[in-house]
């Protein structure tokens, strides 16, 4: 089975993927709302991301998510480093795991909410 | 016409169990015939078995129990009434129930208790009297055997469990986490706890539910239930479930949501709370036609076991209907996907049910609404209904850890995904715990403070 992580795509992100190959993917989705890149991994990687994030799940798209922040943006810029969606670009971040656990760590206290008028 | 209409449903076991003493003056009477000869016991989070952070709380049992959710159920469950719940789902009394509910303690609290049966325990919570036990009964568990039986196996269940339960689903860890010493017994509430905000302002036990149902004229009501902040699918979903009624749409929609300890990453119980009042307060449905309350119970995410304790939970509160989805309760791939609605309509003879749950003797009267799936159809540019819906190549499914993804990123969400409303009030209650989900820091917090604080008897 195939399993699918998502990258969405704010204006800095795609920015930074402008004129590579990678920018031919992006989907827009939900009426145009969302821009999103999928990268597509197959089991053996799916569980080595379960293994590593005790968050992660597969919802019902079969995406992998609840992966920590630090996992997605390190995804995203070795996407653009790469060039690329392949499942390559999942093993070079799974490289550097112990180096995102730390930070994952982290970011498990404190995330900055953002800057919008509550009640 | 009149024989078309639905009538709400009885309590489930004939009538709603309250075992709350509401009079100060009887309450401190009790207290005090208990002073010389009663042990009295202060209640502890449950610590799961191999990490030590907390999992469950009995009190939210207690509280459910003796304010009639859970009702015919009154207290902690002998060993008899135990093996019936683990091999026919069933009361000893004949009446469906899914789940063990027991008082558990260790063996060096028993000898410090130096309780047997017939002898009376007061309970104390946060340090202050909070309900008795009457103990009929003292036995010992094995708390793994009961976290297996409690869920089954795909073995023993082949029709819809199709992994074996670890520690890697919560509701196995709450039971594997069980103290091996069961003082079984009835509760009585002697000293009412007072719900702090937000949590006081959702609290409706069955009988005030019912009673809210009659004053607003509502025959029909559908229950939905959560564990979630609503995103756009789940108000699609309460929308459309709720066109089922009896001669028209149901009257009312009841959010019941569980409140107890989640999992990490889910929103916290106060934002799950007033998310799904925020619908109805921006008038995406009607505040006159919906209703959000809550449940204290540690989830045990046994999806069909669970659909069936939500039915009872709802029934009590005086619902006609529950809306039941796919992976109803569920967590991981454990269970079929829709293994809920296999139990409401076909029925899951390993589990006890060779007929569908309103069709066996001690049943429930709440009738299922099952619905299948909304999703974003960029054809149709609106959400849609899966079985209606032709264009399932191009769908957009909606999922609560698509939303979280985005959450988590400070990206906020677009409008057709989650009402700005509904947002704000995520981000209200992330402010003020510098986190928008659950962390270990807020299980610790919660766990200490709880949703209550008990009011001095004197």
């Amino acid at each position: 089975m195939e399993y699918i992580l998502e990258v969405f795509l704010d204006d800095y992100r795609l920015n930074k993927i402008k004129g590579s190959p990678v920018e031919q993917n992006i989907e827009a989705i939900f009426g145009g709302e969302l821009k999103v890149l999928r990268v597509k991994v197959g089991e053996e990687v799916k569980n080595e991301i379960l293994k590593a994030f005790e968050t992660a799940r597969i919802d019902s798209r079969a995406c992998i998510t609840d992966t920590p922040v630090a996992f997605k943006r390190s995804l995203f810029e070795e996407i653009a480093k790469q060039k690329s969606l392949d499942e390559e670009v999942v093993k070079a971040v799974l490289a550097k795991i112990e180096e995102i656990k730390q930070l994952a760590a982290k970011e498990s206290e404190y995330l900055p909410p953002p800057d919008i008028e509550t009640d | 016409m009149s024989e078309l209409y639905f009538k709400r449903p009885m309590p489930h076991g004939g009538k709603l169990v309250e075992r709350v003493i509401t009079d100060k003056k009887v309450a401190k009477k009790y207290l005090k015939s208990c002073e010389k000869y009663c042990a009295v016991y202060d209640i502890k989070p449950t610590l799961h078995y191999k990490r030590g952070v907390p999992v469950r709380n009995v009190y939210r049992e207690i509280m459910s129990v003796c304010y009639g959710f859970f009702s015919p159920v009154e207290g902690s469950m002998t060993s008899a009434e135990l093996e019936s719940v683990l091999t026919k789902r069933r009361l000893l009394s004949g009446w469906v129930f899914p789940y063990p509910i027991l008082f558990d303690i260790s063996k060096e609290d028993y000898k410090r208790l130096g309780v047997s049966e017939g002898d009376r325990l007061i309970l104390r919570l946060k340090g202050k009297p909070f309900a008795m036990l009457d103990i009929e009964e003292i036995y010992e568990i094995d708390p793994e055997e009961l976290a297996n039986r409690t869920f089954g196996s795909p073995e023993t269940n082949p029709e819809v469990v199709q992994e074996k339960f670890d520690d890697k689903h919560p509701g196995w860890v709450i039971y594997r986490s069980h103290q091996p010493i069961i003082l079984a017994g009835k509760y009585t509430i002697i000293n009412e706890p007072i719900f702090k905000p937000p949590f006081d302002r959702f609290w409706v036990p069955p009988r005030n539910c019912r009673e809210i149902f009659e004053q607003r004229g509502w025959r029909t009501a559908i229950a939905h239930q959560t564990r979630n902040v609503p995103h756009v699918g789940h108000e699609f979903l309460m929308k459309n479930a709720a066109y089922t009624g009896d001669v028209e749409p149901s009257h009312g929609i009841l959010v019941n949501a569980i409140i107890g300890v989640k999992r990490r990453g889910d929103y916290p119980d106060e934002a799950i709370l007033e998310a799904h009042e925020a619908v109805h307060k921006a008038g995406y449905i009607k505040p006159e036609r919906h209703i959000v309350t809550y449940t204290l119970w540690d989830m045990r995410y046994g999806n069909p076991l669970e659909s069936l304790l939500h039915g009872i939970i709802r029934q009590n509160m005086g619902c006609t209907h529950h809306m039941f989805g796919r992976d109803h309760a569920a967590v991981g791939e454990y269970y079929d996907k829709f293994a809920t609605q296999i139990l409401w309509l076909k029925g899951i003879p390993s589990y006890g049910f060779d007929k569908p749950v309103n069709e066996v003797d001690g049943g429930l009267l709440i009738r299922p609404q099952n619905m299948r799936e909304f999703w974003y159809c960029p054809v149709c540019k609106e959400m849609a209904y899966s079985e209606n819906c032709n264009h399932a190549k191009q769908k957009e499914k909606l999922s609560g850890s698509l939303i979280r993804g985005l959450v988590a990123e400070g990206v906020q969400p677009p409008t057709i995904i989650m009402r700005p409303e509904v947002f704000k009030v995520v981000v209200k209650w992330w402010k003020k715990f510098g986190y928008p989900f659950v962390n270990e820091k807020y299980v610790q917090w919660k766990e200490e403070e709880l949703e209550v604080d008990l009011p001095d008897l004197d």
